[in-house]
């Protein structure tokens, strides 16, 4: 039971570790891009997935990591694997503050209000220029000495997969079943005895930490950290990609991930016309396949594999 | 009243818009008891119950558990202190499973005890209990009302409580439905001592099974007796035909 459990995920860890000996240095770049993409949808996925809270602070929260982290890195010289950890936790410390702000009201206003926190931070951070450099961006440094997309890539891989592990063991857990509950029906998980509000509060910094540490990877990848990471485009590509990919499912925002990435770099000769793309195709989605690509897939094996649940 | 009180309202009154839903109403639960709450529709009574598990608090009046002011707790809290409810319209976690569902009962106490897989048998024990034993991985969407309703009861138990508050339990249940619901609810006052707050249509199982019972007419209580005073109340009959002594 436990080895057939683990042996689905574990062949897609052994076949991710080889793509760095055939791709060439671009599609290692649009593998390494996925990655940080499937990190920002499966941690927006908690959230939005399993406590039915849409946030749109999700890419400023990444900013706020990235940002911290190039910050420290400029100013203070503080390395970047130690800053990517400080800039984590200034994620997850306004998390807290934002969450508590803004949870209790709950549904359509916690969207706007993160929404309006997101434009907030990304309109700060372009006019600001001695800290942030505006427009032109922070230049910052790497994480290693030598440049290498292969190690770049093996590192994302990495923090990839211990996200999906602590995502997967926050799911399954008595907590993850709080979060199911609280999403299924509000007020009778508080007549449960469920403090709902710290639920939701929790999930909400859990997963805006998980933002913080994935832009501060992003961030001393490209080393160069602009307010497009903070902005709202951003934001809605990771939105599609957990839509597109099946919502409240484990693996679906990280097949919408790649599929959207892999995707915009065939049609990026259109220009701004592939966001258009993405739009219809999300929406074809919400029409004819409301749960995703894992809703489909789901679908398929139900209908063949019956009598092997349990 | 040489019983101790468990649960007891003084004044209690809660406005909608100008609309009072509730009245200055005044009532009381002493342990072991099993209370009716009738009235016709739109008497009060789930405002009440909704008050009481602390969904809405009241404008004015005080609400005391086992003499503890718990007026304007919140619904979790009210709920770790002992008194749970089930829904008139049933409100399971309808993407989950009945364990899980149970479950959910059981991770809400202060008290856990034991370990995720004593916690796991004690949600199957519950389930065993309420007979739905065999339904524990189906999903709570897939149930029937009557299974559903079961489902919310057990949940419901999962807390520990003290006091239950039942709201229409037996809507749309036939006769032996009714029968068997009726003995699972006095096992549980009798077996787990669980006091029953109980909203009911169903006249005669509500008379049957009630110490006492409490009527309410447009958010005022009416009358207040044993089964037998109240049957024969002038206004509670007059209430429930509609007509207006004015």
């Amino acid at each position: 039971m436990n080895t057939k459990k683990y042996a689905i995920p574990l062949i897609f860890v052994i076949l991710a570790l080889f793509p760095p000996f055939f791709l060439s240095q671009y599609w290692l770049h649009v593998m390494i891009i996925s990655l940080f993409y499937a990190m920002m949808a499966s941690s927006w996925n908690l959230i939005a997935g399993y406590t039915g809270q849409i946030s749109f602070a999700h890419a400023a929260f990444s900013g706020v990591g990235a940002y911290a982290s190039g910050m420290l890195a400029v100013n203070l010289g503080v390395a970047p694997w130690l800053g990517v950890l400080i800039g984590t936790g200034v994620a997850a410390f306004l998390g807290i503050g934002l969450g508590y702000l803004c949870i209790r009201m709950g549904g359509i206003y916690l969207s706007l209000t993160t929404l309006g926190f997101s434009e907030i931070l990304r309109i700060v951070i372009t006019n600001e220029d001695k800290w942030t450099r505006g427009t032109m961006g922070l230049q910052v440094p790497g994480f290693f000495t030598v440049y290498s997309k292969t190690s770049y890539y093996y590192l994302f891989l990495g923090v990839t997969v211990l996200f999906l592990i602590l995502i997967h063991r926050i799911i399954h857990s008595e907590m993850g079943l709080t979060f199911r509950a609280v999403l299924n029906d509000e007020l009778a998980a508080s007549s449960s005895g469920i403090n709902t509000i710290r639920v939701r509060v929790l999930a909400f910094t859990l997963s805006s930490a998980m933002a913080g540490l994935a832009g501060g990877l992003y961030g001393h990848y490209l080393m160069l950290i602009t307010p497009d990471i903070p902005s709202l485009g951003q934001m809605f590509l990771v939105l599609a990609m957990a839509v597109i990919g099946g919502m409240g499912s484990f693996a679906g925002p990280v097949i919408g991930a790649f599929a959207l990435e892999i995707l915009s770099e065939y049609i990026r000769i259109y220009g701004e016309y592939h966001v258009l793309l993405f739009g219809l195709i999300a929406l074809a989605m919400a029409r004819f396949a409301p749960e995703g690509v894992m809703g489909i897939l789901h679908k398929g094996w139900r209908s063949k594999l019956i009598d092997v649940r349990g | 009243m040489s019983t101790p009180m468990l649960i007891e309202g003084k004044g209690l009154t809660k406005s909608f818009g100008g609309l009072a839903a509730v009245r200055g109403v005044d009532f009381h639960l002493s342990e072991g008891q099993i209370v009716g709450l009738i009235g016709p529709n739109g008497a009060g009574k789930t405002t009440l119950f909704n008050l009481v598990s602390g969904v809405f608090h009241s404008d004015t009046g005080i609400l005391l558990y086992k003499g503890m002011n718990i007026t304007r707790l919140k619904p979790f809290e009210i709920c770790r202190l002992g008194v749970a409810r089930t829904f008139q319209i049933v409100r399971p976690f309808l993407k989950m499973s009945c364990l899980e569902n149970t479950l959910v009962g059981i991770i809400g106490r202060n008290n856990k005890n034991g370990g995720r897989e004593e916690r796991r048998e004690e949600a199957q024990k519950l389930l065993k209990f309420i007979g739905l034993g065999k339904s524990g991985q189906t999903l709570a969407s897939h149930l029937t009302l009557i299974e559903k309703k079961r489902l919310e009861m057990a949940r419901a138990l999962a807390t520990r409580p003290k006091l239950l508050l039942l709201d229409e339990v037996l809507a749309g249940l036939n006769p032996s439905e009714i029968i068997q619901a009726l003995e699972l609810i006095e096992v549980i006052r009798t077996q787990l001592k669980v006091t029953i707050f109980w909203i009911e249509h169903v006249m005669g199982a509500i008379m049957k099974a009630s110490d006492r019972i409490i009527v309410l007419d447009q958010g005022e209580k009416i009358k207040e007796g044993i089964p037998e005073e109240v049957v024969s109340d002038p206004r509670v009959i007059d209430a429930y035909l509609g007509e207006s002594d004015a």
